[in-house]
């Protein structure tokens, strides 16, 4: 399912409007925007996901995870949406007062695929999460996507998200990346 | 001084605050508790092959688990003999010796010292290797589930869990070839001692509608009014609670044990098609927990999510922190599409980005922080819902609650917490083996009820 093959990197123009399109992304994320991110940037056959990965010696055969192995994220369209839709439910306590989630997205570089609307990019993102009084948690990773042109933007197809650290340092994971 | 009496109050069903607080008290619990009683380690499951290992914890010590070259499982503390650095890194792997990155010092997978670096030209070939092994742990399984235990006296794997074993095989062995573990283990911190997140898949089916009410009302399907607590359920009706000698206890709603899972329909055929097989090996009552979800815990930090197939693991990191692993479980002769189905589900709902799971840390935090207060640690805690409701009962052992909504478990709970913190050797706490439930005095509350129930029945 990720196994598009990235060719030649994109032109500064296509490069400069992916850039945006994540800063938008952002934007929505952060904002709590989760519909309107879900409605306009998430493609239907979306596939997201965040798989565990071990620590392994380096000498380790084993294969790198699949998607049929054990993810942290493991999504579909409808599945996404139902995070989405509980989000709105007004009955997450947690979320009564809002976390403040910040996103910084770096080291965008974007590819072309055999197919001329579809791209792949790889990006790094640090996000943060601050709620309560003190509360304070950092996610470090890099994600690798599959975007699609469509007529008004950008949507994203697949999203395999890679956390460096092996303990995730929060309650939960129940953020967008 | 800790006075396990005062601190755990059996007759108004009360905990003081500072067992989720004092640093005395968790100090005792390392030595009394995951000093002496027998911890999850892995799954048979992960270890098939010579040499497979998996590095985990019990306690605060680190811990690896291998599968010896005879074919027997060993354990042993992850800390060199000589200066103490560990002698494993990886999460998991298969491995002839682990050798310490310090001075080289090489151990086989049965934890002896093999190899010493210069062992003739600077020991002058005058060290007693046989003696300098790792510190080894007892191993034992039950079902494919293999647990360590770092005291000798403590009793067999198989009494320690006792009436537990009984329900467990309900699903570990009533169905086909039983179950398997599916790792890698998720894991994350959540900064809470360790009891909270245990006494709640103890007993909390209390909860369950309102934090999870958000997650209940998106998911739907049987146990969406449960959401918000806002229909009107005959609680007393849809399930059970029960706790045992050794403080393990579970809660089971009938009818409901895949509820949580959204894409079921491999996992609803399964059911269907081995519900008729268990109730022809296990009997009727075992054949009804089988369809039930159950929320448990064995004793002290091994708890999971029967149905929903969660399995997780609280590893203490001082008073105030831990670490949870989970796993999923799957029956072993499912087919690859099924299993695939439920590791996901079961991560979607209770893995560390769970739609249910995001509903917990927040309580368990608080729970445990708010006691910095000193006044606030001064109070109590209650667990007092359904005292009296609760007895022996012709089919099912160990003291069953009225619903799955009440506090029996937790009761259980924290009186063996009680008991084991107190008790010097695992001799003091046999000698009381008979007098265990005596703190439950209703011994006729499921005689009188089912006795009821029979004549209502005849009318």
């Amino acid at each position: 399912m990720h196994t598009i093959e990235a060719q030649e990197r994109v032109s500064m123009q296509l490069h400069y409007d992916v850039t945006q399109h994540y800063y938008q992304e952002a934007t929505l994320l952060q904002n709590g925007d989760f519909s309107a991110w879900l409605e306009s940037m998430v493609a239907r056959d979306i596939h997201y996901w965040m798989p565990v990965v071990e620590r392994r010696y380096v000498k380790d055969k084993r294969q790198e995870p699949t998607p049929n192995d054990m993810a942290i994220f493991n999504d579909d369209y409808d599945e996404v949406k139902q995070r989405v839709d509980r989000l709105g439910t007004g009955t997450v306590w947690m979320e009564n007062p809002p976390s403040s989630i910040r996103y910084l997205i770096t080291n965008v570089e974007a590819f072309h695929t055999d197919k001329a609307d579809e791209f792949v990019v790889l990006s790094n993102f640090a996000i943060i999460r601050n709620r309560a009084q003190l509360e304070h948690s950092e996610h470090v990773g890099c994600r690798r996507d599959v975007l699609r042109k469509v007529d008004n933007g950008y949507q994203l197809a697949r999203r395999k998200i890679t956390l460096d650290a092996r303990v995730t340092e929060d309650k939960n994971l129940y953020i967008f990346f | 001084m800790i006075d396990m009496d005062k601190l755990v109050d059996l007759d108004k069903s009360t905990q003081s605050k500072q067992v989720f607080w004092d640093q005395d008290i968790y100090d005792r619990e390392l030595e009394r508790i995951f000093g002496r009683c027998w911890l999850f380690l892995a799954h048979e499951s992960q270890l098939e092959k010579p040499g497979d290992f998996f590095s985990t914890k019990m306690g605060e010590d680190g811990v690896i688990v291998v599968r010896h070259t005879d074919g027997s499982l060993k354990a042993f503390v992850n800390s060199c003999t000589h200066r103490g650095n560990s002698v494993c890194s990886a999460d998991s792997g298969n491995t002839r010796s682990f050798v310490c990155n310090y001075h080289g010092w090489v151990y086989g997978t049965d934890g002896a010292l093999v190899d010493v670096p210069l062992k003739e030209k600077c020991y002058h070939d005058d060290i007693d290797m046989s003696a300098m092994g790792l510190p080894s742990v007892r191993v034992e399984s039950y079902r494919g589930f293999v647990f360590g235990c770092f005291d000798e006296s403590a009793p067999p794997l198989a009494d320690f869990l006792g009436d537990w074993g009984w329900y467990l095989d309900t699903w570990m062995v009533g169905a086909g070839d039983g179950v398997e573990l599916i790792g890698p283990p998720m894991k994350s911190i959540l900064k809470c001692n360790w009891k909270v997140p245990a006494e709640n898949f103890v007993g909390d089916g209390y909860h369950v509608g309102w934090t999870h009410a958000s997650a209940l009302e998106m998911l739907g399907g049987e146990l969406g009014g449960l959401a918000g607590n806002r229909a009107d359920m005959p609680f007393d009706d849809l399930g059970i609670q029960v706790t045992m000698r050794h403080g393990h206890g579970f809660g089971v709603i009938d009818n409901a044990a895949i509820a949580i899972h959204k894409k079921r329909d491999g996992y609803a055929k399964f059911m269907q098609e081995t519900t008729p097989g268990v109730a022809e090996k296990m009997g009727g009552p075992r054949a009804a927990l089988y369809n039930g979800h159950w929320n448990c815990t064995t004793f002290p930090n091994c708890s999971f999510l029967y149905g929903t197939n969660i399995f997780k693991v609280w590893h203490p990191r001082g008073p105030h922190e831990i670490e949870v692993w989970s796993w999923v479980i799957v029956h072993k002769d499912m087919d690859d599409e099924t299993k695939r189905e439920i590791v996901k589900e079961a991560a979607r709902s209770f893995g560390t980005a769970g739609t249910l799971e995001s509903d917990d840390g927040d309580n368990m935090v608080n729970a445990t922080h708010n006691n910095q207060g000193r006044y606030t640690r001064s109070n109590t805690m209650d667990s007092r819902m359904g005292v009296g409701y609760e007895g022996p009962h012709p089919d099912y052992p160990g003291i069953v609650g009225s619903s799955f909504v009440g506090e029996t478990s937790y009761r259980g709970f924290y009186r063996f917490y009680q008991e084991i913190m107190s008790a010097e050797s695992w001799d003091a706490i046999r000698a009381k083996d008979s007098q265990w439930a005596d703190c439950f005095p209703n011994k006729d509350y499921w005689k009188d009820r089912l006795a009821a129930k029979a004549k209502a029945g005849e009318q």
